[in-house]
């Protein structure tokens, strides 16, 4: 039979994944087969039938879970975009489901974010640029998202005022430091919009940013936002003012999205007419 | 715009043989696609289909030689029947007694369908009712999908093969549908876009933190596995199409996948990253599925995609980086959804189906051998 798409395997892992099917087929269960699939993982990663069956030797063994994390966390590093490792953490996670074990996690996580983020952390670079950097970091702001707003704690109504106050002006301080960031702007929309808050309530601080003579094309990021004060306001004078900003996009800020901000004027002056 | 440089040619000849080399094999740097061969299969072939060459760059033999050897890895078991990436862990091919760990696949499911059709296999061989209850056996109680009927990964990338299948077969009672709709509802994040799987348990929060920075090598793009699935599933009477994404969130949507189109003329996949061909699919083929293909700007994005061709063939994920399939495939795709405004007619390519994502031609092929055949042997 000829194979599409074959693969050229080295006599090294032929011979490691022609043992494993013996031993899946014996149903073998011992630390030799950790060692087997550790041996394949390592040549292998995306191998995720040898990833599930060392959970379920792992199992069989009563092995100590909290050394394979740590095993774990030096394969973790090396394939950092590989499904499998992240999947096999997690059900360790749960299967040891302990306090300990899920502060070593956070631990583990900010060095893997720091190793993920190397890039940024080159010598030479000033203490704001590694802040921005952190600031840029999109992920990040989903995790606070999440926390602040997903994760069911927190106190009763009463601090619901109170929350959205400290991320409105977490969010703005973070704005005011890297303004053509548009994962700080979508965090400042995301909170409006889930707390109903309307747009037209932070005009003041928008306004600044929304000058039309900006040239600059990294700043054509922070324009971007900018119809947040006007679009939701009453009446067809400050609508007139979005569409302004937008046709400045369109023309000369923000070329490549020039249909895109076209569609907002078209539906903008057309919700006017209704 | 009057200032833009006319666009050079596609380089058609250089992708196609790139991928006609994936086919004849593979070096073992890329061992890591042992375990999603048919997925990468698809990206060669669904390459060569969108080029019109699958006939003159293969032989009769070879289609013939292939078919057979993804029907070989159709797999029944007691979780039903689909396909698994490849014999990595088949022990001989006699052999009928399965392990937990020879069982089929969801994304290579689909993959494989797909290969077949652009291969015109006549379908005779698919086992309709094995592969309703595999789907079945993959769908958790939260209503996601999961890779494996007996574990693996469950996000949006699944839910979006068990449509694309169910919709192939033109049967859908191997999926609850409520509780899927529902769980990609879950999904939708405050930016717009969809994430791999909704915020769940606190645990599961540092592993989803973790997951938003793997570039998925198979099958990105989670928005547009949530807008294809959303548009591929029947009207239910507690689901109406119409109602499955509101008008509010479908503006915030097309807000955000319009702004993930980055100056370079290519679209980036998460917020102010770098553009990345295969995003340029996902983004580009979810607004056209929402109606606003029109709002890319398609002359700027086919600029991109010549960027991101390698001199050799085959198109990369960045310029000056290394091609391969996925993202030759991809780049393809959406040049075929979103075309750019040229006279040159090596930019010529046929029409796509973006929600199966696959040629017309080939989707029609589908319908008449399988979609058109529900009624046999699916009871």
């Amino acid at each position: 039979m000829n194979p599409i798409a074959p693969i050229f395997y080295t006599e090294e892992y032929k011979d490691a994944t022609d043992y494993f099917r013996g031993i899946v087929k014996s149903g073998e269960t011992s630390s030799r087969v950790l060692e087997l699939t550790e041996h394949i993982i390592r040549m292998n990663p995306a191998h995720y039938s040898a990833w599930q069956y060392r959970y379920k030797t792992l199992l069989a063994l009563h092995s100590p879970l909290d050394e394979e994390l740590r095993l774990m966390d030096a394969l973790a590093i090396q394939f950092l975009k590989t499904y499998q490792v992240w999947h096999h953490r997690r059900l360790l996670l749960t299967a040891l489901n302990s306090v300990p074990a899920a502060e070593a996690e956070l631990a583990f996580i900010r060095r893997a974010v720091a190793v993920d983020t190397k890039n940024y952390y080159t010598p030479g670079r000033t203490d704001k640029e590694l802040l921005e950097a952190d600031v840029r970091n999109n992920s990040a702001w989903h995790h606070r998202f999440f926390v602040v707003f997903q994760s069911g704690v927190r106190k009763g109504d009463e601090d619901r005022e109170l929350v959205l106050r400290r991320e409105l002006a977490f969010t703005k301080e973070k704005i005011a430091l890297a303004p053509n960031n548009p994962s700080a702007w979508n965090y400042l929309r995301g909170i409006l919009e889930y707390t109903k808050t309307p747009f037209s309530t932070i005009t003041t601080f928008v306004e600044p940013y929304a000058s039309t003579s900006r040239s600059s094309t990294a700043e054509q990021e922070i324009v971007i936002d900018l119809e947040n004060p006007y679009l939701r306001k009453e009446g067809g004078a400050s609508t007139m003012k979005a569409v302004e900003i937008w046709r400045s996009l369109a023309n000369v800020h923000d070329t490549v999205r020039k249909k895109y901000w076209e569609h907002r004027i078209k539906d903008a002056l057309s919700s006017i007419q209704k | 715009m009057s200032t833009k440089i006319p666009l050079s040619s596609l380089g058609r000849s250089g992708h196609s043989s790139h991928c006609r080399m994936c086919l004849l094999g593979l070096p073992f740097s890329q061992v890591e696609v042992d375990s999603s061969r048919i997925a990468v299969v698809f990206y060669c072939l669904g390459t060569l289909d969108l080029l019109g060459v699958v006939e003159s760059k293969t032989s009769e033999i070879e289609r013939e030689t292939w078919r057979a050897w993804l029907w070989e890895q159709q797999t029944s078991s007691k979780y039903g029947t689909g396909f698994q990436p490849s014999p990595y862990m088949t022990t001989s091919a006699a052999s009928t007694d399965h392990t937990e760990y020879d069982v089929p696949h969801l994304i290579m499911t689909y993959t494989a369908i797909l290969s077949l059709a652009i291969l015109r296999d006549d379908f005779k061989q698919l086992d309709r009712s094995g592969i309703v209850r595999f789907l079945q056996a993959c769908q958790q109680e939260d209503g996601s999908f999961s890779a494996l009927p007996n574990g693996g990964e469950s996000d949006l990338r699944m839910m979006y093969c068990a449509f694309v299948i169910s919709s192939m077969l033109n049967d859908w009672s191997g999926v609850d549908i409520d509780r899927a709709v529902a769980y990609i509802q879950r999904c939708s994040s405050y930016e717009g876009g969809y994430g791999q799987t909704p915020f769940g348990e606190a645990l599961g929060m540092s592993a989803l933190m973790f997951r938003n920075f793997i570039h998925y090598q198979s099958l990105g793009g989670t928005t547009y596995c949530a807008i294809a699935s959303l548009h591929l599933v029947p009207d239910t009477p507690s689901s109406p199409i119409s109602e499955r994404i509101s008008p509010i969130q479908r503006a915030r949507t097309i807000r955000w996948l319009a702004q993930n189109q980055t100056s370079s003329g290519g679209f980036c996949g998460r917020t102010a990253k770098d553009a990345d061909a295969c995003y340029c699919f996902w983004c580009g083929a979810s607004l056209s599925i929402l109606g606003e293909g029109g709002l890319v700007d398609e002359d700027a994005l086919a600029a991109f995609l010549l960027r991101c061709q390698f001199k050799f063939g085959g198109i990369a994920k960045a310029p000056g980086e290394r091609p391969d399939p996925y993202h030759t495939y991809l780049s393809l795709a959406v040049l075929a959804t979103l075309p750019p405004h040229t006279d040159d007619t090596s930019w010529k390519l046929p029409c796509l189906d973006t929600l199966w994502n696959a040629t017309q031609d080939t989707t029609n092929w589908i319908k008449s051998h399988i979609s058109d055949h529900n009624d046999l042997g699916s009871e």
